[in-house]
């Protein structure tokens, strides 16, 4: 195995003011080898790969490429020693064009100093045709999908000569086939020697395409071995320093009277004829691909789209939503999905983003108390065990799973009956994720009705009542919750299979 | 903010440092206030002097009073480039009103409704037309000058009505009129700003739209709000410029005063892209302009030369604050 050995990261030490972040790490990796770099987030896996990408210099310890000792003290010489990092942000400038992106910062120039355009187009070409897809040098990024920026990243690596690539969560924004074709082409670039270093929170696809591991804990290296060897548990346990149960959560209470019945709602090109009904106290879960429309279905429901067609009935009632506000008062709230683009508010405290819907309950003769606002942050601090020292501090400072629970107190606050909630896990680990869950149970329990929207298949399994698959925009199957299997749900979600009858 | 910048860590080694840091990313406006007027009373010994305090008051008094305004288009993420024109508008209506009624009182509400109108339209362009801030109020800004100047036929016009100019020219105790009525709207805008939802949602609003929109925040209408108000500011401004001298100039009223403002909430620690900063900011924004035109005549320093040093002071500013 050793005589294989590629990069050696030895005995690495790192700490950010004073708070030790890498305590004594090693890593090996393989020529021409998938290794998966495991961790809760906050385990140190970025500020890892940071220093071997140079954008970090390490306190101690030191970083061996083929038995030699490299120096990383910038990112351009870790990309001269043939590493590339792919961040889970991609980096494209989606108004340039397909190979303006490749060619960033190393543009092909004739003598004069005018760009070669056709040289350039003809390599980006013949690159993306190794790598098994078929797009225009020309087109502009901003028109790709998400899947194909992701491969043009790859191919700039490919394109700088690089030996070892660097994925952080690349299958997050990928919706299932495009993770297929993400894994064909990374154990293509296996066979030609490429080694891979994957960071990922999906267990089921370190099995399915690495070879190696290695899991990090709190700033140290756990342990490291094959893949195959392993079952998924103990990696979790090794992940989590405990084990998480995977099991169903739904208790099976007995649901009151219909909340919300949603008819006909149709909205073009996004989603149509969506019919549902959601009862007091049921988990409605919406799976699907990226794309599929439930993301918009559900802004439309809570007026942040305003053009569809349609009824939708609150409690028997018809009543028309045109803007958030007046779904809120209809008793609809919606913790959206992408927290930092759409829920947190960065400049406000944790308190002010909490009470931000629901101002006037903080109010007295038009003032807003902030004694009032204070307490009832501690209740829900309590209530959802939100980990703050100073809740006066802005949000963007705490960790995604804490920025949840204060955007889901929020809503509570609000006292909203219907609760909306997009990819409520997103970003979040694997701990507080249980916590969330719970929460969700809790609330159905006591009589919210509640809606998940979810790419994930097993996570709307674990906690959801009835399960609803949409595939371009329409509902195409829906399954009670204890018998969708996976794979039922994955021939529905890709429109291989509809099943027009069951969904009345 | 001090000592949790690392999530939940609590980095004591580096806690002094940290809160040091922090005091200065808080109050570096306050901080260059004092080192200012300082070193102003040590350059030249009449700085100091009561009169000249009150006159540096005065002066600032009216730019003041529009930089309030513009501090609540900036936390909402906009810019109003049309105050100065809008000022000259407001300060033609208003003298037109009070000559044609003998009426001061309807010479004051014309003065707001003029105002708060043409800021009601930016609201409505930005808002609902869904045109930048800047563009919208360049429009405005052009628009309004040139109303005024056809109204004027280019020229001033002046007041007939006895009693109009005693809002700019008399005093109470020490404290002339205008400086009262600055420290009035500072004091108001203060508490719009941070007691009531309308501050908390403009802050929201201006920090992220989308998350405000989604929080159920009706942002169309916070946004008209907010133009208006810089709208009505600006007519009490306009109030106060046209009482002075009891006239105003379609031509020459007015003329940058949207530069001077904007300097001010920049210096007071605002940000160009909304929801982040003060109103005591740019309080204090406004008194370190004053102190330095000030300074600048004290020592006679070519009037030329005046805008050189203002430029200066307005980068450096942000330079410091782009630090933390």
């Amino acid at each position: 195995m050793t005589q294989n050995l590629y990069i050696t990261m030895e005995n690495v030490k790192k700490s950010f003011n004073g708070v030790p972040v890498l305590k004594n790490v090693n890593l090996q990796i393989e020529k021409g080898e998938i290794h998966a770099l495991l961790g809760e987030n906050g385990a140190g896996k970025s500020t890892l790969m940071n220093i071997l990408g140079g954008v970090h210099q390490p306190d101690s310890g030191s970083i061996y490429i083929n038995e030699k000792e490299v120096k990383m003290t910038n990112p351009r010489i870790s990309q001269e020693q043939g590493i590339s990092f792919i961040h889970q942000e991609l980096n494209m400038v989606s108004d340039l064009k397909v190979y303006e992106n490749m060619y960033l910062g190393s543009e092909l120039r004739n003598k004069v100093g005018f760009l070669k355009v056709e040289e350039m187009c003809r390599q980006t070409h013949e690159i993306l045709a190794r790598l098994g897809v078929d797009i225009d040098p020309k087109e502009y990024v901003r028109n790709l999908a998400t899947s194909y920026k992701q491969l043009i990243e790859i191919s700039k690596a490919l394109l700088h000569k690089s030996t070892v690539i660097i994925m952080d969560e690349p299958t997050t924004s990928l919706a299932e086939h495009e993770v297929n074709r993400l894994f064909e082409l990374m154990k293509n670039l296996k066979k030609s020697g490429i080694s891979i270093i994957y960071i990922s929170h999906k267990l089921k696809e370190i099995k399915e395409v690495c070879d190696r591991y290695t899991v990090l804990r709190d700033g140290e290296m756990i342990k490291s071995g094959n893949v195959e060897q392993e079952d998924l548990d103990t990696i979790t346990k090794l992940m989590v320093g405990k084990s998480i149960s995977q099991n169903r959560f739904v208790h099976e209470h007995s649901f009151g009277p219909v909340m919300l019945e949603v008819n006909n709602l149709t909205s073009l090109g996004l989603f149509k004829n969506i019919h549902f009904k959601v009862k007091k106290g049921e988990i409605v879960g919406f799976t699907g691909l990226a794309g599929d429309g439930r993301t918009e279905l559900f802004e439309s429901l809570f007026g942040y789209r305003k053009k569809y067609t349609g009824e939708i009935k609150i409690n028997d009632q018809l009543i028309k939503i045109d803007h958030p506000r007046k779904a809120v008062e209809a008793g609809i709230g919606l913790v959206p999905k992408d927290r930092k683009e759409n829920a947190i508010i960065k400049d406000l405290s944790v308190i002010h983003n909490m009470s931000l819907s629901s101002i006037g309950n903080f109010e007295k003769s038009g003032f807003i108390q902030d004694n009032i606002e204070r307490d009832k942050f501690q209740y829900y601090k309590e209530l959802l065990n939100i980990k703050v020292h100073n809740p006066s501090i802005t949000i963007d400072k705490l960790s995604g799973g804490n920025q949840q629970k204060v955007i889901i107190a929020k809503w509570l606050e609000v006292g909203a009956d219907i609760l909306i909630f997009d990819n409520p896990t997103q970003g979040i680990d694997v701990g507080a994720k249980q916590e969330i869950y719970q929460q969700i149970v809790a609330l159905a329990e006591q009589g919210k009705s509640v809606i998940i929207l979810s790419s994930e298949a097993p996570e709307v399994m674990r906690i959801c009542h009835t399960i609803n698959v949409m595939y371009q925009g329409e509902i195409t199957a829906r399954f009670k919750g204890e018998e969708a299997t996976e794979e039922e749900i994955m021939h529905y979600a890709t429109g291989s299979k509809r099943e027009a009858a069951k969904i009345g | 903010m001090a000592n949790t910048n690392v999530k939940e860590y609590n980095p004591q080694v580096s806690n002094a440092k940290s809160r040091l840091t922090w005091l200065w990313s808080e109050y570096s406006v306050i901080i260059a206030f004092i080192i200012i007027f300082i070193a102003s009373s040590i350059m030249n010994p009449r700085f100091l002097d009561i009169n000249n305090q009150l006159n540096i008051l005065m002066q600032v008094s009216i730019i003041g009073i529009v930089a309030l305004g513009m501090t609540v288009v900036m936390l909402s993420g906009g810019i109003d480039l049309s105050v100065g024109s809008v000022l000259a508008l407001v300060g033609v209506m208003t003298v037109l009103a009070l000559n044609a009624s003998g009426s001061i009182l309807i010479g004051i509400f014309t003065a707001l409704v003029v105002g708060s109108f043409a800021g009601f339209l930016n609201g409505l362009m930005v808002a609902k037309g869904r045109i930048a801030s800047f563009i919208a109020t360049l429009g405005m800004m052009a628009a309004a000058r040139s109303i005024a100047l056809y109204i004027a036929e280019g020229g001033s016009v002046s007041g007939e009505v006895k009693g109009f100019t005693a809002i700019a020219n008399n005093d109470l105790w020490i404290f002339d009129y205008p400086v009262i009525i600055f420290f009035a709207m500072t004091a108001l805008v203060y508490i719009l700003m941070h007691k009531t939802r309308f501050g908390r949602y403009v802050y929201a609003l201006g920090s992220n739209e989308k998350a405000a929109m989604l929080s159920a925040i009706r942002v169309d209408r916070i946004k008209i709000a907010v133009y208006s108000l810089a709208g009505l500011l600006v007519s009490v401004a306009a109030i106060i410029e046209t009482s002075r001298l009891n006239s105003i100039s379609s031509s020459s009223s007015g003329v940058q005063y949207e530069l001077d403002a904007i300097a001010a909430v920049i210096i007071g620690g605002t940000r160009m892209t909304g929801g982040r900063g003060k109103i005591i900011g740019t309080l204090f924004g406004v008194l370190i302009l004053g102190i330095l035109n000030n300074m600048m005549n004290l020592m006679n320093v070519s009037p030329y030369l005046q805008g050189f040093v203002k430029g200066l002071i307005i980068i450096i500013a942000v330079v410091f604050q782009k630090r933390e």
